[in-house]
């Protein structure tokens, strides 16, 4: 791809106020101004101006230039997810075998991907849910990243040190094989992490003075996803629904307030009060409606809820087909969650979720890639003529903002049209 | 009476099933036949996948049945017995991506379809698909892929098939979460291909078989 060459702004100018409150306005079914234009866009930015998705993982100061100069230049009423340009140096420091990922192991330009392995074996529930923080630390961070693998020689934590014990286990750290090179790995690696972090709060910074607010202060997971995606992967999970359903159900229980808790934490921390959610297992074609309302939506709901009592919008990614869960997002409280949708019957969306959430989404991943700006434009004009009655709309790509590969030109056309089309 | 089998898998029973099995085997049955019928319930199983009756969890725990059914029953096969396949599928995620779920979910309905499926795996180069066809002499090939990258992908691994000329000799089908129409057109494919059921009906109508 070549770079970008104009540099203008699109669009017309605006103010960090203006551009949250024409953001919330949308969220919560109120006119606004103007149809948000808000992407999560991942790995376009940085292709945009002309750089690998290698290049954007490795070096944070070019990173965060180009994420400047693109965020400008599309004008958009937020910040895209900066966070989700994971560190490629760190990620190779510790060794981490959960993901794979451009200038390591994948190509330059492919996209990092979770490797969806069993992280937690079949027979493990009893050992998991007796003590998730053991086995946390002695069974899944070893299988996930190389660094942690001394630490599958702990004994269950609660009797690691107690009483008379408790002064000499500090000999573990010194005397156990690989744990002093695990220990100065660790330290190299967060002293990387802390470059990485403070670059990324730099941006943060830069980007809110250029009058643009980062569109979330970070994610948290659904517990059915953490469990089924994120521990047991695919296969097993789907197996353990058929074959130890009551486990499953208590698992993803467990995990509940971790999920609360991580939204919550990372509110507070970076004082943007917008949680990205991203959704796997849940649409349609991953499991029938009944294993939905089973495993699925009650962990999912209760998060949700939770978040809006304590006053964070939650932003549920819901990637792949929605439509026959509409009925359940219906429960939810009017104007309060910023669903991001990807494929779903508008015509029933509008019937069953017009009054309770508004619309973020949906010009389609072949669109943007293959389309011409012509095609785009008349996509994203039907989707305000379609939705603009009420103004519950904010205009960004489907399943994952936009991707990568998409042609520049087609981009700035989903940008122009808005500016266009989108004035109320 | 002997219980059925057939309807017994079909509907996810996994330890009857497995008991009708080993009966039916102690009783000094025909294996071929108990395969047979379990194979008649993965038929059924894939018409209501492809109903929207069952999903994917349905699938896998299908898969896990049949697997156990046939470890029970594979003993007692004659060593010569090998069912003739279907027809042979070249398949696998093309390069850049390494999501297997759509992969595995085609290979293992190609499989239980009868089809001799060579699973190249994740992050397949386009030169190793022509090398599996021309060692191969498969005359069908599946692209699958999830990310938006695998657009190109796909198009590079057909043009590869086209320079090795090999592209009259194959039939491509692709497929994956963000693959249309649209997608087939650019990648230059014979089909695109919605979910599981629609590559099984792909194959055996390219096979002649339907």
């Amino acid at each position: 791809m070549s770079p970008r060459k104009g540099t203008k702004p699109i669009g017309t100018p605006s103010t960090y106020e203006a551009r949250e409150k024409r953001f919330y306005d949308a969220v919560s079914l109120t006119k606004p101004d103007r149809v948000p234009i808000a992407s999560f866009a991942v790995m376009f930015l940085t292709r945009y101006s002309g750089l690998t998705n290698a290049e954007a993982m490795y070096d944070y100061d070019k990173m965060a230039k180009v994420w400047k100069q693109s965020t400008q230049r599309l004008n958009w009423d937020m910040a895209p997810l900066h966070q989700s340009m994971f560190p490629g140096p760190v990620m190779e420091m510790m060794g981490l075998k959960a993901f794979k990922w451009p200038g390591y192991n994948l190509a330059d330009n492919a996209l990092y991907q979770y490797v969806e392995n069993e992280y937690m074996m079949a027979d493990e529930y009893d050992e998991f849910l007796a003590d998730p923080g053991s086995f946390t630390i002695r069974k899944v961070l070893p299988r996930m990243a190389s660094v942690f693998e001394p630490l599958a020689i702990l004994p269950p934590l609660p009797f690691f040190a107690f009483g008379y014990s408790v002064f000499t286990v500090v000999s573990t750290f010194a005397g156990i094989p690989g744990f002093p090179q695990m220990m100065e790995t660790l330290i190299k690696t967060g002293r990387e992490m802390n470059r990485y972090n403070a670059a990324q709060a730099q941006l943060v910074k830069d980007l809110t003075s250029m009058g643009y607010p980062c569109i979330t202060g970070g994610f948290t997971f659904t517990a059915c996803d953490w469990l089924c995606v994120l521990l047991r992967g695919l296969k097993g999970a789907m197996l353990d629904m058929f074959q130890q359903p009551d486990k499953v159900k208590a698992a993803i229980e467990l995990l509940v307030p971790g999920t609360i808790g991580l939204a919550v934490a990372a509110a507070q921390m970076t004082g943007n009060r917008r949680i990205m959610i991203p959704l796997w297992r849940g649409a349609a074609g991953f499991m029938s409606d009944k294993h939905f309302a089973e495993f699925y939506w009650p962990s999912l709901k209760q998060l949700l809820l939770a978040l809006v009592e304590q006053g964070i919008t939650p932003m549920p990614w819901f990637e792949g087909d929605y439509t026959p869960r509409l009925k359940y997002l219906a429960e939810l409280p009017p104007g309060k969650v910023a669903g991001h949708f990807d494929r779903v019957d508008k015509k029933k969306f509008k019937e069953i979720l017009g009054n309770v959430m508004c619309f973020w989404g949906d010009v389609p991943p072949q669109l943007l890639v293959t389309g011409t700006p012509e095609k785009v434009k008349d996509y994203v004009k039907e989707l305000i003529d379609f939705f603009g009655d009420t103004g519950g709309l904010i205009v960004d790509g489907a399943v994952e903002g936009i991707p990568a590969e998409a042609k520049p030109e087609n981009v700035e056309a989903m940008t122009e049209a808005v500016f266009e089309y989108g004035v109320y | 009476m002997a219980k059925d089998l057939v309807n017994t898998l079909a509907d996810l029973k996994e330890k009857e099933a497995l008991k009708i099995a080993e009966d039916r085997l102690s009783a000094g049955e025909e294996p071929l036949k108990i395969l047979e019928d379990a194979r008649k319930g993965m038929e059924i199983v894939g018409k209501r996948f492809a109903d929207g009756e069952y999903f994917i969890p349905e699938l896998v725990y299908s898969g896990e049945i049949l697997k156990r059914i046939t470890e029970t029953v594979k003993p007692k096969l004659a060593k010569a017995t090998k069912i003739k396949p279907q027809g042979k599928v070249v398949f696998g995620t093309v390069a850049g991506d390494i999501h297997d779920i759509g992969k595995d979910i085609v290979v293992f309905m190609l499989d239980v379809n009868g089809f001799e499926v060579y699973d190249l795996g994740v992050d397949v180069p386009a030169q190793k698909f022509v090398e599996k066809i021309k060692e191969s002499g498969a005359p069908i090939v599946g692209l699958s892929g999830f990310l938006t990258l695998t657009y190109d992908s796909m198009k590079q691994t057909i043009e590869a098939i086209k320079v090795a000329d090999l592209r009259d000799k194959v039939k491509v089908m692709i497929g994956g979460g963000q693959i249309d129409e649209e997608i087939r057109k650019y990648a230059g494919a014979d089909a695109y291909g919605k979910d599981a059921m629609a590559a099984v009906n792909l194959a055996k109508k390219w096979t002649g078989k339907e």
